[in-house]
């Protein structure tokens, strides 16, 4: 073979490579900027312009008021939340696709619906709701949570729906076949295979929790999650505290998905060692 | 339990539904009806009476045909470039990136978990008119020497492209993830060069997941306005920036209900278009 | 130590008359633990929960808020929870258009939004107590009668602003007038307007010679094409909240419709920058404090009392850096921090005040109005 050749060969194998490398740093630029301002010490109230590097942002990162509340509310709401959203969507997503039913075409819009709705007019409506009812649902943490299981529900079902159709139910067959009921096969084979979408769905849902801010802006009483408090103090100051906050969130959830890497890599090895 | 559900077996479906209609049912329809009864009120703020005022949903759409229109303008086509850039991202993942999938899925996904407008800040930041991006594209003649690249269509589409990526991603990635790599085995056994292997194995196989990234990205972003509002200029209005106003400046309540059921509307509309082109099975399951 | 000591007095001068009254009911409501939120029987709380936008009060120990807790024996709980009139209005209005209590006792709005004349037509706010406020002599004259409350009888303000042009030198030499602003060459696609009609329409009107206190359809609708040929032309590069200010500071912006204390933050980021009322005058606008329906008067107005104190106004707009109301607050202030109790966009002199003008309420709350101007924001 020809250097040329070889050369186009190389190029051709590690294009996509290169590719999907640069859609990462595309994705990830604002962020390297949200981080390298997070230690700025800027001059005035807001943080637009270089100043000077300093790491007193990151010690005294709870200085600025509310911005604690705000993040744990934030992540707390986004854990439970997605967990139970997950939950009820895999559920229902397992429902529309394995069965035929009355009011199938009826249950897919639905699941539609809430994705087209204006966030600004759901809110507002929830919140009607939410008021005509005070003496079930006061406003606070758990309305909250109420309307962000709402919204992500949907975004669950669409996501595991695309891995259940077209699932090989041969192995699943199988398992009946060797005496498994379905409860059983659905943990020990149906579940695991499911998992990367489950996964996947999750984390798209709590990306829309974490980052929401007109519905839960309307729905959370006395509560501020960390979207909400961020629009309201961006009006009269971007402090860096802010900026750390974000970044610290980001690198926090890197580091799990790198614990993840490390955790599968050790399986491996203990694999390989055992054999 | 597993004997229950064999005698009756057509109750599995309502159960396994119940759960999400129900909550749906309670905190999405009956918020819906109220909007729906706002949408026939008449009158002004906050002197709202219920008249069956249909015509409030003939003049909001004639009035707002435009910005209608550009909404799914905006949205088809960030949808498209999400679908361009998102693909083989996530194919490579699926594909090449072995025990690295996991954190490489969680590194495109990360971005999102930080504020809309702290990473908007630092778009505009980025695509300052002085800055590096725009002062290199006016360097090689793609921009002219006013040219800027925020407060533009361009800008708004971008925005919006960015900021649904992963709901692109993601669900692509869930039908790539479960192909059997044997299947592309089996393709290479019979003469198939990699572009058709792709093209008859993976690429059909993996088309319940576009359709799925397809609908997450399109249908929100129909609804967008943050993007609009913070990358456009007023000729750039969506239909989300229309309902926005008309609900929080203009209180005009009626108004902004009667846009939302058409902006419902014409995304159902859309959805059944769409089914019909690709297959509602892909679509329903 | 003597200041400490001359102010401690002041304060309890002033607070005496409005505290003797309310001493009795202060005993009482001390006996009853915690008497936030409904006033059905006008007596003073312990307890007041105020609403007010971000980084509007002082922050340095001792505040003033801890300095009224330690004076009355009122606890504050305060909220920074509002970021805009229009989000806020539209949170609130639900409990408040039923007649029920929002568990706020103060609240703040901005005059050249259409919100404080709407509250206070539709009876959704409280009358002051004004017995409990004799630091209401204190009130700047230019804020004794405004259009939507003329008698001072629901509201009181907070803090001023004024509404100009603002530009960054680095990009342009001096913009002085709104039609420099919308038609100069130069500037053209550099240029924001604000989204808030009574500041974008007020400027254009005072522009073509007419009066923003008094609006017909005409000036209106001649203020609107002025605008709307500016964005045609591409010369108004987008309409914004305060979203300006980064963009102004790093100099994609020549010039914008600003807001004097934005001007007065960022001039520490960026020193190029400056703000001017324009040739034909500019626009003052006054975030007022309300007592929502539910809210406790007695226990509100007490607190009013407090921050009219020209002590206590001159330790808040240290800090703040916007326009403050109380009459006495700049001298004090000169006392301890001279420079700013100099800086005009804090403490303009009556000259400047001459040059702003407030929008005519009755404007803000005009359906087609609000139609037109927002059909020039997004078309």
């Amino acid at each position: 073979m020809t250097a040329a050749a070889r050369i186009w060969r190389f190029v051709k194998h590690h294009s996509l490579t290169v590719y999907a490398f640069l859609v990462c740093a595309y994705l990830l630029l604002p962020i390297a900027v949200v981080i390298l301002f997070s230690f700025n010490a800027p001059e005035g109230r807001f943080n637009y312009v270089w100043n000077e590097f300093t790491v007193d942002n990151w010690i005294d990162w709870n200085s600025v008021l509310g911005i604690q509340d705000a993040v744990e509310t934030s992540i707390v709401v986004g854990l439970i939340a997605t967990l139970l959203a997950t939950v009820l969507g895999t559920m229902a997503a397992m429902g529309i696709v394995r069965h035929s039913f009355r009011g199938r075409g009826g249950t897919n819009l639905l699941v539609f619906l809430p994705m087209s709705t204006p966030e600004i007019v759901l809110g507002a409506s929830l919140l009607t709701l939410f008021l005509n009812s005070t003496t079930v649902f006061q406003l606070g943490f758990w309305t909250i949570f109420i309307a962000h299981v709402m919204f992500i529900v949907s975004y669950i079902v669409v996501t595991v729906k695309a891995r259940l159709i077209g699932f090989d139910r041969h192995l699943e067959e199988a398992a009946m076949d060797l005496g498994a009921n379905e409860l059983t096969t659905f943990r020990k084979v149906t579940f695991p295979l499911l998992m990367p979408a489950i996964v996947s769905a999750a984390l798209l849902g709590f990306a829309l929790s974490i980052d929401d801010f007109v519905i839960t802006y309307f729905v959370a009483g006395p509560e501020q999650t960390f979207p909400v408090f961020v629009w309201g103090i961006a009006r009269v100051s971007v402090p860096p505290q802010v900026n750390v906050v974000a970044s610290a969130i980001f690198m926090i959830a890197l580091a799990i998905a790198l614990a993840n890497v490390l955790w599968q890599y050790r399986s491996a090895k203990r694999l390989q060692g055992a054999t | 339990m597993g004997t229950f559900f064999h005698r009756h077996p057509g109750l599995t479906p309502y159960l396994l539904l119940s759960p999400a209609l129900l909550w749906l049912g309670i905190f999405f329809l009956v918020p819906l009806g109220f909007l729906g009864y706002q949408s026939l009120q008449s009158g002004i703020y906050p002197n709202f009476e219920f008249t069956w005022e249909f015509s409030n949903f003939t003049e909001a759409f004639s009035d707002y045909r435009t910005q209608l229109g550009r909404s799914f303008l905006y949205a088809g086509l960030a949808t498209t470039a999400a679908l361009l850039l998102a693909y083989p991202l996530v194919y490579w993942i699926a594909f090449r990136a072995g025990k690295w999938r996991n954190f490489f899925l969680l590194l495109i996904v990360a971005p999102f978990f930080v504020s809309y407008l702290i990473r908007t800040l630092a778009w505009l930041n980025i695509l300052a008119d002085e800055g590096p991006v725009v002062g290199f594209l006016q360097t090689i003649q793609v921009l002219g020497e006013d040219g800027r690249l925020l407060a533009t269509t361009f800008a708004v589409v971008a925005g919006i492209t960015y900021n649904f990526l992963p709901f692109m991603a993601l669900p692509i990635y869930v039908s790539l993830e479960q192909i059997e790599p044997r299947l592309l085995e089996a393709a290479k056994d019979l003469y198939a060069t990699p572009t058709q292997a792709f093209l008859r194995v993976t690429l059909p196989l993996s088309a319940p997941g576009i359709v799925a990234g397809t609908l997450l990205t399109f249908i929100p972003a129909a609804g967008d306005f943050i993007n609009a509002e913070l990358l456009g200029t007023p000729k750039q209005t969506m239909i989300g920036n229309v309902i926005q106003e008309k609900f929080l400046t203009s209180l005009d309540y009626p108004t902004a209900a009667s846009l939302s059921f058409i902006l419902m509307a014409t995304i159902l509309v859309a959805l059944l278009v769409y089914a019909k082109v690709v297959g509602t099975e892909k679509l329903t399951g | 130590m003597n200041p400490r000591l001359t102010r401690n007095e002041l304060l309890r001068r002033g607070a005496a008359g409005g505290a003797l009254l309310a001493f009795p009911s202060i005993l009482a409501a001390c006996g009853g633990g915690d008497g936030g939120g409904s006033a059905e029987d006008g007596e003073l709380k312990t307890v007041l929960n105020f609403s007010n936008w971000p980084l509007y009060i002082d922050v340095d120990k001792p505040t003033t808020l801890q300095k009224f807790t330690q004076q009355t024996n009122i606890k504050v709980n305060y909220f920074e929870d509002i970021n805009d009139n229009a989000e806020y209005f539209a949170k609130v209005q639900g409990p408040l258009s039923q007649g029920n209590s929002i568990d706020r006792d103060i609240f703040v709005f901005t005059d050249n939004s259409r919100f404080p004349g709407l509250l206070v037509s539709q009876g959704w706010v409280e009358e002051l107590d004004k017995d409990l406020i004799p630091n209401i002599t204190n009130l700047v004259d230019a804020q004794a009668s405004p259009p939507f409350d003329p008698d001072r009888t629901y509201s009181l303000p907070w803090q001023s602003g004024m509404t100009g042009i603002a530009w960054n030198e680095d990009v342009t030499g001096p913009v002085t007038s709104v039609q420099q602003l919308l038609e100069d060459p130069k500037l053209k696609g550099k240029v924001t307007m604000l989204q808030e009609m009574a500041d974008s329409v007020g400027l254009v009107m005072l522009q073509n010679g007419d009066d923003p206190g008094a609006v017909t359809d005409d000036t209106f609708n001649s203020a609107i094409d002025t605008v709307q040929a500016a964005v045609d032309s591409g010369q108004i590069r987008r309409f914004t909240g305060n979203d300006y200010t980064q963009q102004l500071t790093n100099g994609d912006l020549a010039a914008a419709v600003a807001w004097s204390g934005d001007v007065v933050q960022l001039l520490a980021d960026n020193p190029k920058l400056r703000w001017a009322i324009p040739e034909s005058g500019g626009m003052i606008w006054t975030d007022n404090m309300l007592i929502p329906t539910g809210g406790s008067a007695p226990t509100a107005s007490t607190y009013m009392n407090f921050v009219y104190d020209p002590v206590v106004a001159a330790q808040i707009a240290a800090y703040v850096n916007y326009v403050t109301p109380v009459k006495g607050a700049r001298e004090e202030l000169a006392k301890s921090d001279p420079e700013t109790a100099g800086n005009p966009l804090i403490f303009p002199d009556d000259d400047t005040l001459e040059q702003v003008k407030q929008f005519d309420s009755e404007a803000l709350d005009n359906e087609e109005y609000i139609t037109l101007w927002q059909g020039v924001l997004g078309q």
